[in-house]
């Protein structure tokens, strides 16, 4: 190795001067293609990141842009002649929705509302579907105290009989990012906007091509002058690249490939394009967790209303809040947020966007806002409910990303109602009974309620539990528990409804509550009262008012457990049933989801519903995707149905559930309390003629408690109704033409002629009439079973009138 | 004696729970009817019941009733021009605010008879013969409109005899109406 670097060492002495020029000449050639061969490495290097920027542009831009969660919207509330304004809570759902006061006479815009005495002038705004579609009308909605008297039109001064407030968003089914974004188009977003936005961000966006030098300086002028941060650096297109391609961070590189990207989104896309982007990309606020992107969502955020509504002043707002939308935020800093929002204004002014007098009307306006409504949490159980009924085309990534709108059944006002008597009710409960408590919040006592409209199947508020936040389980739905005595009605039904012709009862038909002893394969089952005590011979009605269990066993053995289970199945139980005895008293495990469906076809006169969440899908194109229609079956006679609602009837009047009386609530009510083996399980469902609602109490482990379905899920069930009636309850329980009232004797059941000692008015249907008569004889009738022990007939006081008794045959022959 | 005492009330009590019963379900059998308006039985006069109009009865009932006889005309009058998914959503409304609205239904299960899903119109069609019945506002023009559209879905479900029967029972109550066997929607307003 030494003597190779000698041997160098020598040949460079040994040469000449022309030899050292060729050496040099070869060092500049040397340099010359090690700079061309650099240069062209990094020619590559550069080449390759903008064919891969290149890429990222056209893949972003020529895909789908954005995520946008599709949105859950309510059912809308319909206003009329003669509807409790002030319990559909009127005011706040204006409020709500977005609009704004205003005061004066006059025509109104769209979305604003003048209250007046016994008065409200309002500007509905047009309701947006696809094949319901609802102009904006001007209205004048008069009230004689809490009720709607009149609904005109202002404009045609036509008398109107209905009008529709727009649905309320319910929530909204986010990605991983939970952005909210509404996506518009250029032509939707008004003129003032636009220029608002370009004075402030990027007065020369028509010029430049994607990066502007004269900004960067004029920017960098202007903040010196103004001794602040008056102008940021970035044009448009850069800051939609910074936003749709990149993170945060702010290095050199970052900045480079900002500027290539926007260069690149110049050259390949229309300034009309890239401006729309930019339009639903920037981010401008907060609701609630949720990020809200794009003008259109943050029209809806800070003034309720669609973009194409916005006023000069309101665009200038918008414009305002871009270079920090929470430390401009006008909710948290007004002042800053007015300061800057006037600068804008200036801006468009200085730069002859606006005129004197448009830019002096918009300065001297205040900030309007509406009132901040974050998606409240309430119904997120009922989101997931819904989700799980769409088809199953709408996967997660679909509803996540397309931007449907789905119209639900909710009444978001009874949804908030029935939130808040869950959770008071729950807490009230623990007060009551501090055994109650637990420590670990995913250990509490927990309930559910739901709430349907029986004819329809419209699930009109649900609340799978105490808080979404702790527990996402569904106990509406996802949870099987035992029915307990909500059951019984079913024991009851399936021995009134006529087969071939004959009931096994009538409501004048009496029962045992005597010891019992049935055998089964594991051993005799003793089913014993609540009370622990047998009370002899009880009417059909005690039995279920009172809920007794043995009589209500020894019914079921007559009519048979195989007929119980097949009836309460086509009543709407889709849980497998075990076919023993105690199923009577409700052994069996269903989702109170069921038993809501089961209970309605009841309260619809035995029809039964199919349960509804939504009513339409619809595409952001305005398509309807898919929809749900009422649909229903009928599986029990109307006269039946209506026999059972009687009995229920009497629950609430005189058996376990009499406190809904005695809490003041009036009206046609029917239920049934349930509770399982040591207060595992505390029910209550109960219904009026249009709303049906279910409400369950406690611990999903299950565990003993003190509670009973009166004294656990009734309170709540109360709660829940006084406040969604406003103690208002419509409609009547109507028998069907094949039920009839007769007077009989209660004692003996027997059909009461003149001369009966004591007598009660009582339902059967047409040819199930007592085949006995009070006084002649007192013997029970047992419609198609052996007779009744003999016992003491009622002693006749004076004989019926001839008249009577032969109306009583005549009907017995007709029918 | 007795029995001749009784003869009136007994003849008001079968007439009026005869026009109810009457056409209750399919395979029931049918009995003539004498029907007067709002359930009160009567002569049907030689040309027939005269035609249910919903428009007659749209000021009938409570505000909300009257609310929901609203979106059943405009349902009805999109149902007339061809606009069947917005007259569904109307009758929707209709239900919405009075749920208990036996001409809701009916103007849904007239919208599904003469639809491409005829047998779908049946829970439609016995919904609102239950709430007629009910609400006691059953008239030879409704049973005769109930039976004509149960035809209908009978025949469409295959079950011929049945609908030949309601059918024959539609026409003799309203001749004017279902000489065509059908139910247009401009009919019903």
């Amino acid at each position: 190795m030494a003597s190779a670097i000698r041997k160098t060492a020598k040949q460079d002495e040994n040469r000449g001067p022309g030899d050292r020029r060729a050496g040099s000449s070869r060092l500049v050639l040397l340099g010359l293609l090690a700079l061309a061969l650099g240069s062209f490495v990094v020619g590559a290097k550069v080449g390759r990141q903008l064919v891969r920027l290149d890429r990222m542009v056209t893949q972003r831009f020529d895909g789908q842009r954005f995520r946008v969660p599709s949105r859950v919207l309510s059912a809308p509330t319909i206003l009329y002649p003669g509807l409790d304004w002030k319990n559909v809570d009127l005011p706040g759902a204006l409020t709500r929705l977005g609009y704004q006061p205003e005061t004066g006479s006059g025509p109104l815009l769209p979305g604003r509302y003048v209250f007046g005495k016994n008065k409200l002038h309002v500007h509905l705004r047009a309701l947006e579907h696809p094949t319901r579609p609802e102009p904006d009308r001007d209205v004048e909605i008069s009230f004689e105290e809490s009720e709607i008297s009149e609904i005109r039109d202002v404009a045609t001064g036509r008398e109107l009989g209905a009008v529709l407030l727009e649905p309320e968003l319910v929530g909204s089914y986010y990605g991983p990012d939970r952005e909210q974004r509404e996506l518009v188009r250029l032509g939707e977003v008004p003129r003032p906007l636009i220029d608002a936005i370009l004075s402030a961000e990027d007065q020369r966006f028509d010029e430049h091509h994607g990066i502007d030098p004269v900004r960067i300086v004029g920017a960098f002028l202007a903040n010196v002058r103004h001794g602040g941060v008056r102008q940021g650096g970035s044009t448009v297109t850069e800051q939609l690249a910074k936003n749709f391609f990149l993170t945060p961070e702010r290095t050199l590189k970052r900045r480079v490939r900002t500027a290539l990207l926007s260069m690149i989104m110049e050259a390949r896309y229309s300034k009309d394009e890239i401006l729309e982007c930019y339009l639903n990309e920037i981010y401008l606020g907060q609701r609630g967790a949720s990020e809200v992107h794009g003008v259109g969502e943050a029209s809806r955020l800070y003034f309720g209303k669609p973009v194409r509504e916005l006023t000069v002043s309101e665009a200038a707002l918008i414009a305002a809040v871009i270079p920090g939308p929470n430390g401009i935020s006008p909710y948290k800093n007004p002042e800053r947020a007015l300061a800057r929002r006037n600068l804008v204004l200036d801006l468009m002014h200085e730069q002859e966007r606006i005129d004197d007098a448009t830019w002096t009307a918009a300065r001297a306006e205040p900030l309007h806002l509406s009132a901040v409504t974050p998606e409240s949490s309430d119904a997120r159980y009922f989101l997931d409910t819904l989700r799980r009924q769409l088809p199953e085309v709408y996967d997660n990534e679909g509803l996540t990303s397309e931007g449907l709108k789905i119209y639900s059944t909710l009444d978001l006002r009874l949804q908030r109602i029935a939130a808040t008597a869950l959770r008071d009710g729950l807490a009230a409960l623990e007060k009551h009974f501090p055994k109650l408590r637990a420590e670990s919040p995913d250990k509490q006592l927990e309930g559910c309620l739901i709430a349907l409209r029986p004819q329809t199947g419209e699930v009109l508020a649900l609340v799978g539990g105490r808080g979404y936040a702790v527990s996402q389980f569904d106990r509406c739905v996802q949870a099987k528990r035992q029915m307990g005595s909500t059951f019984k009605p079913f024991v009851y039904i399936a021995g009134l409804e006529p087969e071939n012709g004959r009931p096994v009862i009538t409501l004048a038909s009496t029962l045992e509550d005597e010891p019992l002893s049935i055998p089964t394969p594991s051993g005799p089952w003793t089913p014993v009262n609540y009370d622990h005590q047998f009370h002899g011979v009880v009417s059909v009605r005690d039995a279920l008012e009172h809920s007794r269990n043995v009589p209500t066993a020894r019914l079921a053995q007559e009519v048979g457990i195989e007929r119980i289970a097949e009836l309460a199945q086509r009543l709407g139980i889709e849980s497998p049933l075990p076919l023993v005895p105690s199923l009577a008293l409700g052994v069996a495990d269903v989702a109170p989801i069921e038993v809501a469906r089961a209970y309605a076809t009841i309260a619809n006169g035995g029809i039964r519903p199919e349960i509804r969440t939504f009513e339409d899908v619809v595409d952001p194109q305005a398509h309807t995707l898919a929809r749900r229609e009422i649909e229903f079956q009928p599986v029990l006679d109307a006269g039946t149905s209506y026999l059972a609602t009687s009995l229920m009837e009497g629950v609430v009047e005189r058996g376990t559930a009499v406190s809904v009386r005695s809490a003041g609530l009036l009206g046609p009510i029917a239920g049934k309390t349930g509770t399982t083996d040591s207060g595992r399980d505390a029910w209550f469902v109960g219904f009026t003629p249009e709303l049906l609602v279910v409400v369950w109490v406690g611990f999903d482990e299950p565990r003993n408690t003190p509670l009973t379905g009166a004294s656990g899920a009734l309170p709540i069930w109360i709660r829940f109704m006084k406040e969604a009636t406003g103690g208002r309850i419509r409609g009547d329980f109507l028998p069907p033409p094949e039920v009839i009232t007769l007077d009989i004797d209660p004692t003996s059941g027997a059909i009461a002629m003149a001369g009966c000692p004591q007598r009660k008015s009582e339902v059967f249907l047409l040819g199930t009439l007592p085949a006995r008569e009070c006084p002649e004889g007192a013997m029970i009738e047992r419609t198609a079973q052996p007779p009744e022990p003999e016992r003491p007939a009622a002693a006749p006081t004076r004989e019926a009138k001839p008249h009577h008794r032969g109306f009583v045959d005549w009907l017995r022959r007709v029918f | 004696m007795p029995r001749r005492r009784i003869a009136p009330l007994a003849c008001l009590g079968v007439v009026s729970l005869g026009v109810a019963l009457a056409c209750a379900r399919p395979g029931r059998t049918m009995r003539p009817s004498h029907g007067a308006p709002a359930g009160q039985a009567g002569a049907i006069p030689p040309e027939g019941a005269p035609p249910l109009h919903l428009s007659d009865v749209a000021q009938e009932g409570d505000p909300a009733r009257r609310a929901s006889m609203r979106f059943v005309l405009q349902g009805l009058d999109a149902d007339a021009t061809g606009s069947t998914d917005l007259a569904a959503g109307l009758y929707q409304r209709a239900l919405q605010v009075d749920p208990s609205n036996p001409y809701a239904y009916l103007a849904l299960g007239r919208q599904r008879a003469e639809g491409p899903e005829p047998a779908r119109a049946l829970p439609y069609l016995e919904k609102a013969q239950v709430l007629f019945g009910t609400q006691k506002a059953e008239t030879p023009s409704v049973e005769a409109d109930l039976c004509g559209l149960r035809a209908l879905a009978l025949e469409a479900a295959g079950r011929s005899a049945e609908a030949e029967q309601q059918m024959a029972r539609a026409k003799a109550l309203a001749p004017e109406i279902w000489r065509d066997g059908r139910l247009d929607a401009d009919e019903l307003r």
